[in-house]
């Protein structure tokens, strides 16, 4: 490795080590009360004098007022997260097929209003779509959460998997068409495989913002055994002594499912899958 | 097999009109190359035979029946794209097969055709690998066997060598020409390529701006060019053109161009006085005693001949001589050419003579 090189990585280094551990930090610190006993918590120790995971068994073992519905929640939570992901991708791979694709008439104009969605803020829609969700009845069903939450997706879905369609070159339709293909098989045999990166990404994407999301599950949910853990995290706080340790381990475990997902996920979300198709 | 039809077809874009009314008749198991420069429109033409583009006037028949209104799927042609167009995900094996897939032929029938296909390509070592794993010869050969495996009516060739490196490019010209003479497939190949069309064709549609300039045998359309545009397209160096002034007398003809005469033909075509282009092979034009004065400024060895370039007042011409030339630069020569090679052309027309 010559001088030059090895200079440029140590400034690489020198700029990465506080960035990781600036945005470890908070993680260490989740970890940190999450096998502390309630006493030692705020000791402010690096290490915890006694390192414990009985927070974890409360949790599991739904040892607190707060805790009494975890495993629903939770639940709750994958359920409808999974559910947005999969509504959403259906939704936005059928429009981007049939915009990009198949060029149906009209289009445009989807994609415009789909863009045009993005100038108003999701929290701005909020009451209006509780009171979408009473007129329908939807309250207190997961399925409003769901129904709100494929809404609020599916514009950037489709607007994403539009964009990675046109990249697909037109000459694979084309020779689909004169191999014998119908749209139909066009969809399932070549676009679905050929997109796979993309709807693995916008998937994810789905999910993880129904996952995350703490405003409209507070709103349209409010059954202790209907929220979200997201939702459920948060009246936590609500007490004047919250119990911190075990917040922190719940935490912890809400922020499980999001990691091994992106574990799982990651060897698709790479590119390249195009690779050989038309000579570039 | 078919014979495919074009009756004055005529496409637009939006308000441009591209093609003016192309018609051409292709015989059954005929192999025909559409030539021509860049955006005269030979690969719209290409593409509305295979149902790509839509046919905005006139009628396009493969065998009595006509296919305007006929989705590409129920053509029965295969085309091969200048892109290749290999779906990625698939193995040349499933890429191949896969036309037949969606037909739902049988497990083995599939195998079989495929088998077969891979084996007149020389493809079997390389059927279970994904087209990212292949060079762009062998992509080519996947592209057409993908074609070949369909036994379809008519196969359509769109620029299939270009992406290909010149050596590669003459192997695998021969090998579609091969293989046309295996299959006996009817086949439209388009290239803007004239060697590639000289070599390969049964017969040549020269394209220009939208129209057929001339049709005919390679060898019909170098020897007797029907006007300036297919004289200057075909043949490799360009034919010489010059502008001249036809005369005649007492049954002997020639033409006078900067104070030169050359001889012609007895009997050649056209009017005393008449103002000309004079049209002559590179290969035609000799060194000689008498003739048109120039300089050569060029000397080209390329080992079976010689290729000069001679300044001759204002024009440059193009010389090959046969074997090696004793030629310099610098040297002063006198051209003529043989009378039976020399070609007319009428000066404000371009057709000839
Ligand atoms: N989809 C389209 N919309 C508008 N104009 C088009 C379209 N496709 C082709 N053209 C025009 O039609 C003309 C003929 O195009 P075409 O592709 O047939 O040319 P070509 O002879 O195949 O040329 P090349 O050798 O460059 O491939 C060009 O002037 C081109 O700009
Ligand atoms: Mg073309």
């Amino acid at each position: 490795m010559s001088w030059k090189k090895a200079g440029t990585e140590a400034r690489l280094l020198l700029v990465g080590i506080p960035v990781a551990l600036w945005s470890a930090f908070p993680i260490y610190h989740i970890f940190l009360f999450a096998i502390s006993s309630k006493d030692s918590a705020f000791s402010g120790a690096l290490w915890p004098a006694q390192p414990t995971l009985r927070n974890f068994g409360a949790v599991f073992k739904q040892e607190h007022f707060f805790l009494y519905h975890f495993w629903q929640q939770m639940w709750n939570s994958l359920w409808i997260a999974a559910t947005v992901g999969f509504l959403t991708l259906l939704i936005a791979t059928c429009a981007a097929f049939a915009i990009s694709r198949l060029r149906v008439r009209g289009g445009r104009l989807v994609m415009n209003a789909a863009l045009f969605t993005y100038f108003i803020p999701a929290a701005f829609l909020a009451v209006p779509m509780y009171k979408a969700m009473s007129v329908y009845g939807l309250l207190n069903s997961s399925w409003s959460l769901v129904l709100a939450m494929v809404t609020l997706a599916s514009p950037y879905a489709i607007w994403v998997l539009k964009q990675a369609s046109d990249k697909l070159p037109w000459e694979l339709d084309e020779a689909a068409r004169i191999d014998g293909a119908t749209p139909m098989q066009l969809f399932r045999l070549v676009y679905l495989p050929l997109m796979l990166p993309s709807l693995v990404a916008i998937g994810t994407y789905a999910l993880l913002l129904a996952w995350n999301e703490y405003l409209y599950a507070f709103l349209l949910l409010s059954k202790e055994t209907n929220v979200t853990l997201a939702v459920a995290l948060g009246h936590f706080l609500s007490a004047d002594d919250s119990p911190w340790e075990l917040l922190m381990a719940t935490g912890l475990l809400y922020g499980l499912p999001p990691a091994a997902i992106y574990y799982v996920f990651r060897r698709y979300m790479v590119g390249g899958l195009t690779a050989g198709a038309v000579k570039a | 097999m078919a014979s495919v039809h074009f009756r004055d077809v005529r496409k637009s874009f939006g308000a441009t009109e591209i093609l003016h009314g192309v018609s051409l008749d292709i015989a059954d198991g005929e192999f025909v190359v559409l030539v021509g420069p860049s955006g005269c429109g030979k690969s719209t033409l290409l593409r509305m035979l295979a149902g790509l583009e839509e046919v905005t006037r006139g009628e396009i028949a493969i065998d009595d029946r006509v296919v305007n209104e006929v989705d590409s799927k129920d053509r029965d042609i295969a085309m091969v794209f200048q892109s290749y167009a290999l779906y990625p995900h698939m193995t040349v094996r499933e890429n191949m097969g896969f036309s037949l897939r969606l037909r739902k032929a049988e497990r083995a029938i599939v195998d079989e055709r495929v088998g077969r296909a891979a084996q007149i390509l020389n493809l079997q070592a390389y059927l279970e690998r994904y087209p990212r794993e292949l060079s762009g010869g062998q992509r080519q050969r996947v592209a057409m066997g993908r074609a070949i495996v369909r036994d379809p009516k008519v196969f359509l060739f769109d620029e299939p060598l270009s992406n290909l490196d010149a050596k590669l490019r003459v192997a695998m010209r021969a090998e579609i020409k091969a293989l046309h003479q295996r299959l006996k497939t009817t086949t439209v190949y388009v290239t803007h390529d004239q060697v590639e069309a000289m070599t390969m064709a049964d017969r040549i549609a020269v394209m220009n701006e939208g129209r057929i300039e001339q049709l005919g045998e390679p060898l019909a359309l170098y020897d007797r060019p029907a006007n300036l545009f297919v004289a200057e397209f075909i043949g490799s160096p360009a034919m010489n053109l010059l502008d001249a002034r036809l005369r005649r007398s007492d049954g002997a003809a020639w033409v006078e161009l900067a104070g030169a005469r050359w001889a012609l033909a007895a009997g050649a075509p056209g009017a005393d006085g008449q103002q000309v282009k004079v049209g002559v092979r590179p290969e035609h034009l000799r060194l000689g005693a008498e003739g048109l004065a120039g300089e050569v400024v060029v000397v080209e060895p390329t080992g079976a001949g010689t290729e000069l370039v001679v300044q001759c007042d204002g024009a440059s011409l193009t010389v090959v001589v046969h074997g090696r030339s004793g030629a310099r630069p610098g040297d002063r020569v006198l051209l003529a050419p043989g009378p039976d090679h020399v070609h007319l052309f009428d000066a404000s027309s371009g057709a000839r003579l």
